[in-house]
C-alpha cells in the first residue's frame, strides 16, 4: 500500500533549531519531490551594516553566524584592508589562522555530534560535545568568549598569546587529538552510524559541480576545492594544509571530511604555534582612515567558501556589503540529496550540509 | 564496540559538568564580561562610543560637563571599546553574573560625568578629562595627568611643547 502524501517539515526544527520550510511529497516512505521555502527570518543585516561604521561592523558581521563567527569578520576585515591598502603584520596573520582553525574544530565537532544525536546515538552525541567542550575552553581562555571570539579587527587581531597560553593550547590540542582519532575510528566502524549514513543523501560529483556546492559538502563529493589552498589568505600560504576529499558524496563522507579536517586543524594550529613570528599584532594602533573603493575577499569558513564584497564611499559607513555565504549554495543541493530518500533520513541529510540559516537569510 | 570503551571510561571519570548555581563555576582570567569604567582615566575622546556596535555607550553634553552613559543590557561584550580606548579607562572585567530582576533594569548602567572646570592657566571653561597619552614619550606621570586635567586644550598643547615631547 503506497500512497502519495504531502508533509510539511519545518519551518521549525528540521535538524537545527533554525527556521526553514520543506514541502515534501512522499510516495509511501520515499520522498518524491522537495520544495524548499526560504524567507522565514529576515534580520536586516544588509541594511544594518550600511548604518554602522566599519569598526562597528566587525562586531555586527561576527554575529551573522555563531559557528562561522570568526570567518565573517575576517573576510570583512580583509576586504576593508584591501580598500585601505593595509598590510597586516605577520604575527597577526598567524594569529588569524589559529583563531580560524580553533573555530573550525569546534564547528565541525558540533556538526558530527548533531549527526550522532539524529541517528539516536545520544551517548556518542554527549561524548562528541564533551570533546568539543575542550575547544570551547580554549576559546574562553584565549579570547574570553565561547562563540563570538572577537579575534579580528581592521588591520590585524585583537588578541595575543604568550608562552603560558601557547602551552595551554598545545596541551588541549594533544588531549583532543587522541579523542578525535578515536572518533574517526568510531564514525568509520560503528554500525549504528554506518547503517544510517552510508549511501544516504548521495550527491554525485557532477551534481556537486552543477550546484556549485562548497566546503565539506563539495570535498565529500570528490571536489578538491579549499580556499585555504586555492587562494591562501592569512598565513595559509606558509603552512602545510591537507585537503581531505571523499568520492561517495553521502552523509557519511561529509561527516568524515569534517572529522579529518578537525584533525588537520590541530596540525595547522601546531605549525602556526611553531613558526609564530614575533612583532606587533595590528598594522596601526589608531583607527585607520578608510578611503572610498571596493573590494572582494574570501575565506574558507567551516561551512565552505565565504565571499564578501564591500563598497566604501566617502563615509566611514559602507555603501554596500554583499555576501555569498556557503550554505546558500549547499541548500540547493538538498533537492538532489533528498530525492528518493526515506522520510526518516530527512533530518540526517539536512544536517549533513551543516545548514546555516542565520547566514543565508541574513 | 569501540564506543563501549569510551562509555566505560566516561562512567569511571564521572561527570564533566559543574553544579552551577549550587557550586562555583570556573571563570577564565580573560573572560570578557561586565564593563567597568574608570572616570579619572577617561580622556573624553569618545572612541568607545564610535566603535560600540549596539550603541551601549553614549556621551551627552550637559551644562555640568560631558556625561558618560553605558547600558549593560545593550552591551554585546565585543571588547572593541576596551581595544580602542587609549587609556584603558573602559575595561571588561571577568564578571558575568549579570542576571537581575526586571525592576532593576534601569540601574544596570554606568552613569558618570566628566565635569567642566576653568583652565588653571587661562581660565577658559574646559573639560576636566585626562590628557590623551597617545604619542607621549616619556609617558605622563600621575602628577602631570592631574596638572593637565586642569588645562584647556590650547594650554595643554603649550605645556606639552614646554615639556619637550620628542614626537
Ligand atoms: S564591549 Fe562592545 S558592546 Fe559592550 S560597551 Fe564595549 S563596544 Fe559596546
Ligand atoms: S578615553 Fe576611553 S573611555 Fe574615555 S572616551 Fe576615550 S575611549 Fe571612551
Amino acid at each position: 500500500m503506497s500512497e502519495n502524501f504531502t508533509i510539511p517539515v519545518g519551518p521549525l526544527h528540521v535538524a537545527l533549531e533554525e527556521p526553514m520550510y520543506f514541502r515534501i511529497e512522499v510516495h509511501g516512505e520515499t520522498v518524491s519531490k522537495v520544495t524548499i521555502n526560504a524567507g522565514h527570518v529576515h534580520r536586516g543585516v544588509e541594511y544594518l551594516i550600511t548604518k554602522r561604521n566599519v569598526f562597528q561592523n566587525i562586531v555586527l558581521t561576527e554575529r551573522i553566524c555563531s559557528l562561522c563567527s570568526n570567518s565573517h569578520p575576517q573576510a570583512f576585515a580583509m576586504a576593508i584592508e584591501q580598500i585601505a591598502g593595509l598590510k597586516i603584520p605577520p604575527r597577526a596573520e598567524y594569529l588569524r589562522t589559529i583563531a580560524d582553525e580553533i573555530k573550525r574544530i569546534a564547528s565541525h565537532l558540533f556538526n558530527v555530534g548533531i549527526l550522532a544525536h539524529l541517528v539516536g546515538f545520544e551517548s556518542l552525541f554527549m561524548h562528541v560535545m564533551e570533546v568539543r567542550e575542550r575547544m570551547q575552553d580554549v576559546k574562553e581562555c584565549t579570547f574570553g568568549n565561547r562563540m563570538d571570539i572577537g579575534a579580528n579587527t581592521i588591520g590585524g587581531v585583537r588578541y595575543d598569546i604568550d608562552d603560558e597560553r601557547i602551552s595551554f593550547i598545545r596541551q588541549q590540542l594533544s588531549s583532543i587529538e587522541k579523542e578525535i582519532d578515536e572518533l574517526i575510528t568510531i564514525y568509520s566502524t560503528d554500525n549504528s552510524i554506518l547503517r544510517r549514513t552510508k549511501g544516504v543523501g548521495v550527491l554525485s560529483q557532477q551534481d556537486a559541480l552543477d550546484c556549485g556546492v562548497v566546503g565539506p559538502v563539495a570535498r565529500a563529493a570528490g571536489i578538491h576545492y579549499d580556499v585555504r589552498i586555492k587562494a591562501p589568505y592569512a598565513a595559509y600560504d606558509r603552512l602545510d594544509v591537507a585537503v581531505h576529499t571523499f568520492q561517495d558524496g553521502d552523509v557519511w563522507s561529509r561527516a568524515m571530511v569534517r572529522l579529518y579536517e578537525a584533525r588537520t586543524a590541530i596540525d595547522i594550529i601546531r605549525q602556526s604555534l611553531d613558526s609564530l613570528p614575533a612583532g606587533p599584532t595590528v598594522a596601526t594602533d589608531e583607527r585607520p582612515p578608510i578611503p572610498a573603493g571596493e573590494a572582494i575577499a574570501k575565506c574558507e569558513a567551516p561551512r565552505g567558501e565565504l565571499i564578501y564584497y564591500v563598497r566604501m564611499a566617502d563615509s566611514p559607513k559602507p555603501e554596500r556589503v554583499k555576501w555569498r555565504v556557503p550554505s546558500f549554495l549547499n541548500w540547493d543541493a538538498l533537492g538532489i540529496m533528498l530525492d528518493r530518500a526515506k522520510i526518516s533520513d530527512i533530518a540526517i541529510i539536512v544536517n549533513s550540509i551543516d545548514p546555516c540559516i542565520s547566514c543565508t537569510e541574513r | 564496540m569501540n564506543f563501549l570503551k569510551i562509555f566505560v571510561r566516561n562512567l569511571v571519570n564521572g561527570p564533566s559538568t559543574v553544579s552551577f548555581p549550587f557550586g562555583p563555576a570556573w571563570t577564565p582570567a580573560r573572560m570578557r564580561g561586565r564593563i567597568e569604567f574608570k572616570l579619572p582615566s577617561c580622556t573624553g575622546c569618545r572612541a568607545c562610543e564610535q566603535v560600540c556596535a549596539p550603541g551601549a555607550i553614549r556621551f551627552d553634553k550637559t551644562p555640568e560637563g560631558l556625561r558618560f552613559m553605558m547600558w549593560h543590557n545593550t552591551c554585546v561584550f565585543c571588547g572593541l571599546c576596551e581595544f580602542y580606548c587609549p587609556t584603558d579607562a573602559i575595561h571588561q572585567s571577568d564578571d558575568w553574573h549579570m542576571a537581575h530582576a526586571v525592576d532593576q533594569k534601569f540601574s544596570m548602567a554606568i552613569r558618570e560625568l566628566i565635569p567642566y572646570t576653568n583652565c588653571s592657566a587661562c581660565g577658559m571653561k574646559t573639560l576636566a578629562s585626562a590628557p590623551n597619552p597617545v604619542g607621549i614619550n616619556p609617558p605622563y606621570t600621575p602628577e602631570e595627568i592631574e596638572q593637565h586635567r586642569q588645562l584647556c586644550p590650547a594650554c595643554r598643547k603649550k605645556a606639552l611643547a614646554e615639556r619637550g615631547n620628542p614626537s
